[in-house]
C-alpha cells in the first residue's frame, strides 16, 4: 500500500483510497478511543467521528506521520466526548452483578483466538491497565496511551495531542509514576513469557 | 541514598525511551549506578511501561469506512451541468424580458393601431386630398372599427365598394369628406394622449420586473450554491 499515493488520492476527493487508510488504521484509533474512553460504544463513536473529521480536514495534511495526524482527530473526538460524559455522566461500562458489584474479569473482554488461560491472564491485564488509566486526568491519559500502548514516538505524540515535546515528556513521566503505583498490585498477572524477558533485561 | 526528584524521575522516563541528549544521558548513567534509589525508579518505570505495551488490542468491532452519504459527496456531475444551471438563470431572464416585451409590444400594439391609422389617414387627406377612396372611407373606418383600420379600408369602404360615377362626383365627394375626416382625425389624435398613460408605466413595470425576477432567481442559486459548498468543502 503506498500510502501516501493514497492521502493525495484521498486530498483530491476519492473515497475508496481515504476508505483503503481507514481500513488500515481502524484497529490503532479504535484502540486509543477505548483506551482513553474506557467504553465500547463512546469509543466506536469516538473513532467513526475521528474518520469523517480527517476526511473533511484531510487537505490540512501536510506530511510528517500520518497516523500521529489520525491519532490527533481520534484524541480530539475522545476529548470532546469526554466533556460530554462531564456533562451528561451515564453508567459505567463495566459489567455489574445484581448486587451492584464489578465483575471482575468480564468475558467479553476475551480474546477469541487465546486459549482460555491466556485469555484470562490477558483479559484480567487489561482490565488492570483499564483501571488505572481510569484514574489519570485525562490530558495524561492520552499521552501514556499513545507513547506505551500504541508504541508512538515524542514527536508522534507531541502531534496526536497538540503539545510541545517537553509537555510530552513531562506528562509521560508523570502518567509512568502514577501508574507505577497502581500497577504494582497487578504484576503477577505479567505473561511468564514477558517476566522471563524482563527479567533478562536487569 | 536519596528519593529522586520529580525533575530525575522525568529524566529516567525520557532515558527509558532513548530520548536523552548524549551528555544528560552519561551524566545520568553514572548517577544510576551510584544511586540504588534512581536505578530501582528507573526499574520500576520499565516495568510500568511494559505492563503498558503489553495491553492486548482490541479489534475494531466493525469497519469504520465512510459512505458517500457520510462524507456529504454527490455523485460526480459533467463538467457542462454548472454552466448549465448558470444557463438556466440566463435564460429565465430572457423568457421574462421577451414575455414581458411582448405583452409590452401586444399592449403598443392595439394602442398603436389606432394611433397611426387616423394620423396617416389625416396626412393623407391633407396630402392628397384628391386621393378619393381613403378620404371617402375615412369617416367610415374611424366610427365603426377604430381597432382595425388596416382591414377595415378594403370592405368597409362602402363608398370604395360602390363604383363612383364620376371623377367629378367623386372629387365632391372628397370635399365633402375632407372636413369630417380632419375633425376624425383630431379627435382620434386626442384619443391615444389618453391611453398613452397606461402603455408608458407597463413599458417600465414589465422590465423592471423581468429584471427583479431575474436577479431573484440569481440570487437563489448563488445562495444555493454557497449552501452547499459550505456543507461539501470539498466537492
Amino acid at each position: 500500500m503506498d500510502e501516501s499515493a493514497l492521502i493525495l488520492d484521498a486530498q483530491h476527493g476519492d473515497l475508496q483510497a481515504f476508505n483503503t487508510l481507514v481500513l488500515a488504521y481502524q484497529d490503532v484509533l479504535y484502540n486509543t478511543a477505548l483506551r482513553i474512553l474506557n467504553d465500547d460504544d463512546q469509543a466506536a463513536d469516538a473513532t467513526q467521528e475521528a474518520f469523517l473529521s480527517a476526511f473533511r480536514a484531510l487537505n490540512s495534511y501536510r506530511g510528517g506521520s500520518f497516523r500521529a495526524w489520525l491519532l490527533r482527530t481520534v484524541t480530539n473526538a475522545c476529548y470532546a466526548e469526554l466533556r460530554r460524559k462531564k456533562r451528561r455522566p451515564t453508567t459505567p461500562l463495566e459489567p455489574e452483578t445484581a448486587d451492584g458489584e464489578e465483575v471482575e474479569s468480564p468475558s467479553w473482554l476475551a480474546d477469541p483466538h487465546a486459549t482460555p488461560e491466556e485469555s484470562l491472564d490477558q483479559a484480567e491485564l487489561e482490565h488492570a491497565v483499564q483501571h488505572c488509566l481510569q484514574n489519570l486526568p485525562e490530558e495524561f491519559r492520552a499521552v501514556v496511551v499513545l507513547a506505551d500502548i500504541q508504541g508512538l514516538d515524542y514527536s508522534e505524540v507531541a502531534i496526536a495531542v497538540h503539545k510541545p515535546l517537553g509537555t510530552v515528556k513531562s506528562r509521560l513521566a508523570r502518567a509512568r509514576l502514577r501508574l507505577r503505583a497502581c500497577l504494582q498490585g497487578f504484576r503477577e498477572l505479567l505473561p511468564s513469557a514477558f517476566r522471563l524477558e524482563e527479567e533478562s533485561n536487569l | 541514598m536519596t528519593t529522586p526528584s520529580s525533575r530525575d524521575l522525568e529524566q529516567l522516563s525520557t532515558y527509558l525511551d532513548g530520548q536523552l541528549s548524549q551528555s544528560d544521558r552519561t551524566r545520568l548513567e553514572i548517577r544510576i549506578k551510584s544511586d540504588p534509589a534512581l536505578a530501582s525508579a528507573l526499574e520500576e518505570l520499565r516495568q510500568t511501561r511494559a505492563f503498558l505495551r503489553h495491553t492486548p488490542q482490541r479489534r475494531a468491532p466493525h469497519n469504520f469506512t465512510l459512505t458517500p452519504k457520510m462524507a456529504g459527496i454527490r455523485p460526480p456531475v459533467p463538467r457542462l451541468v454548472p454552466v448549465l444551471s448558470w444557463a438556466s438563470a440566463a435564460a429565465m431572464l430572457l423568457f421574462i424580458f421577451t414575455l414581458g416585451a411582448g405583452l409590452v409590444g401586444q399592449l403598443s400594439f392595439g394602442e398603436a393601431a389606432t394611433m397611426p391609422a387616423p394620423n396617416t389617414f389625416a396626412g393623407n387627406s391633407a396630402a392628397a386630398p384628391a386621393t378619393a377612396a381613403p378620404a371617402t372611407i375615412a369617416p367610415v373606418v374611424a366610427a365603426p372599427a377604430p381597432m382595425l383600420p388596416a382591414t377595415a379600408i378594403v370592405p368597409s369602404g362602402g363608398a370604395a365598394n360602390t363604383p363612383t360615377p364620376t371623377e367629378q362626383a367623386s372629387i365632391m365627394a372628397v370635399e365633402q369628406a375632407t372636413p369630417p375626416a380632419v375633425s376624425q382625425a383630431a379627435q382620434l389624435q386626442s384619443a391615444p394622449k389618453i391611453q398613452q398613460k397606461p402603455a408608458n408605466i407597463w413599458l417600465f413595470i414589465w422590465p423592471a420586473l423581468a429584471v427583479l425576477l431575474a436577479v431573484l432567481a440569481l440570487l437563489v442559486f448563488w445562495l444555493n450554491k454557497r449552501a452547499f459548498q459550505r456543507k461539501n468543502p470539498h466537492s
